[in-house]
């Protein structure tokens, strides 16, 4: 591995696509690795970002996500939350996720709201995400703006107003996420600074 | 990107320091095992065993075509017919966990029989991610066992090697086009075979009408994509289900069971989208079933489920 390369691991809290993300910053030459959610924060504090994936119905919204906690209060470098990981950002920094009234699965048209932010940097305002998720976010923290939306989620993508801290509610590490692979082009150039 | 060189390179000197003496590897002839027995066949050579077992649930014509590939490999191989065992295994079971655990269970048995009279104490597996991912384990939830990891009974003699842990399926295929295996481009079929696709239990008799739905639903694809009317899909074949649906047949009452043709576009089977298959061809494939499995089929549908919330296959 190179020693230049850009250091981003997973935090895996059990999702069925935490090897993707894995696999989509491998492929982005990124030097990656799947750590357990339990992993204490002195082990991981050398990344340049982080990436919490998604797990379980009920995980993001009842339970603490291993040692996310941690993770969350101490880090300085970008963090991305995808699904569960998202919902969990979003009840740490004091706002609220809960069961959705109606659930995704699969196909879902997805609107950017703030087309100025990073994340969503060459992607179209309208474009196909995948997504499988019971909950969602309900209420972004004081602290965080939305950044898109569904017809059916009202929360999709979050930011933090003044750090790089990202929560997606869809998936972009699947293959049939039109710009999955773009966004995390993005996320991965906040690493880098 | 993906090295396939690289991989190759790698993996070929780690089997190398990994395997003293023989190991046997489960060889279903499809792209994955079947990169894994020419990875394992370039670092060990004879010393490798490949040993295909047939179930009993194999597809029209597989295991004629599994010989043929395993002779043109020039691997040490042996083909061991279980089909009875198999059959009698799997009598009276409806749960799709229990059939896929039983038949991980039983391919475990027959290899262990192989082994000791062999000596041999590795076991080689064309697990993939998605087999490990869907399995299970402390974190993530159980989507379907797959026989190879999920299946697998929880003490085992044979020490377990999967150099393709990692990969997933357009990975495989990108080594198998390297490796020059001409199965590169072979659609996937689970472990568990037909079996799986008999939604109920899986009888004999019902394997024989799975068996020809399949076969017919794979003609008529493979057919209309020769011709350019569709693209090859990731995955297409036919589940019998087990419920009766009334139609009419010359004039008679008919009260048939009905199959289910799923075709579907995938890069990794992490994520899939429902073909898009035109109605032509699908009319081709209900005419075709329902005109030559007798009183036994009178309707056909098509799946139109993408993943998720559906999976590929239906159990």
């Amino acid at each position: 591995m190179g020693v230049n390369m850009v250091k981003v691991y997973v935090i895996d809290n059990g999702g069925q696509w935490t090897h993707r993300e894995w696999r989509v910053l491998k492929y982005l030459d990124v030097e990656t690795k799947i750590v357990p959610n339990s992993i204490s924060f002195s082990e991981i504090e050398h990344v340049d970002g982080l990436v919490l994936s998604g797990g379980s119905p009920r995980i993001g919204i009842e339970t603490s996500l291993g040692n996310c906690a941690e993770i969350l209060e101490k880090a300085d470098f970008p963090i991305l939350g995808i699904c569960a990981g998202h919902q969990y950002m979003a009840r740490f920094f004091g706002g609220n996720a809960a069961p959705s009234t109606v659930p995704e699965f699969g196909k879902v048209e997805l609107t950017v709201l703030n087309t100025d932010s990073v994340f969503f940097d060459k992607v179209p305002q309208k474009s196909i995400v995948w997504e499988s998720h019971n909950d969602e976010v309900i209420a972004v923290p004081d602290t965080f703006e939305i950044l898109a939306e569904s017809e059916n989620c009202k929360i999709q993508a979050m930011q933090h107003k003044n750090k790089p801290l990202f929560g997606v509610q869809f998936h972009p590490e699947v293959e049939h996420t039109e710009f999955g692979v773009q966004m995390f082009k993005n996320f991965i150039k906040t690493c880098e600074t | 990107m993906f090295d396939t060189e690289a991989f190759i390179k790698e993996s070929v000197n780690d089997i190398k320091n990994k395997v003293k003496g023989k190991a046997l590897i489960a060889f279903s002839g499809g792209v994955d095992s079947t990169v894994c027995a020419a990875l394992v066949h370039k670092a060990i050579g004879k010393n490798l065993i490949a040993v295909h077992i047939d179930t009993g649930y194999m597809r029209k014509n597989e295991s004629i075509e599994v010989k043929k590939l395993m002779d043109s490999l020039e691997l040490n191989y042996q083909f061991i017919d279980a089909s009875k065992e198999y059959f009698t295994a799997l009598k009276g079971i409806i749960d799709p966990e229990e059939k896929r655990k039983i038949i991980g269970n039983k391919f475990i048995e027959l290899f262990d029989r192989v082994a000791e009279k062999e000596d041999i104490a590795y076991l080689i597996q064309g697990t993939i991610a998605p087999d490990w991912i869907e399995s299970g384990d402390d974190l993530r939830d159980t989507i379907k066992s797959h026989h190879n990891v999920g299946g697998l009974p929880e003490h085992m003699n044979l020490t377990l090697i999967e150099p393709l842990r990692d990969l997933y399926k357009d990975e495989v295929r990108k080594l198998a086009r390297q490796l020059h295996l001409h199965v590169s481009e072979r659609q996937p079929f689970p472990g568990p075979g037909l079996a799986i696709r008999i939604i109920g239990e899986a009888t004999p008799e019902r394997a024989d009408i799975v068996r020809n739905a399949c076969f017919i639903v794979e003609e008529e694809i493979e057919k209309a994509a020769e011709k350019g009317l569709i693209e090859l899909p990731w995955q297409y074949f036919a589940v019998l289900l087990p419920i009766k649906s009334v139609g009419v047949q010359g004039d008679k009452r008919a009260y048939g069971y009905v199959i289910a043709i799923r075709a579907v576009q995938s890069i990794d089977a992490m994520t899939c989208t429902f073909s898009d298959i035109p109605n032509a061809v699908i009319d081709h494939i209900s005419t075709r079933i329902t005109n030559s499995m007798g009183n036994k089929i009178n309707r056909v549908v098509y799946d139109v489920t993408h993943k998720p919330p559906g999976t590929v296959e239906w159990e």
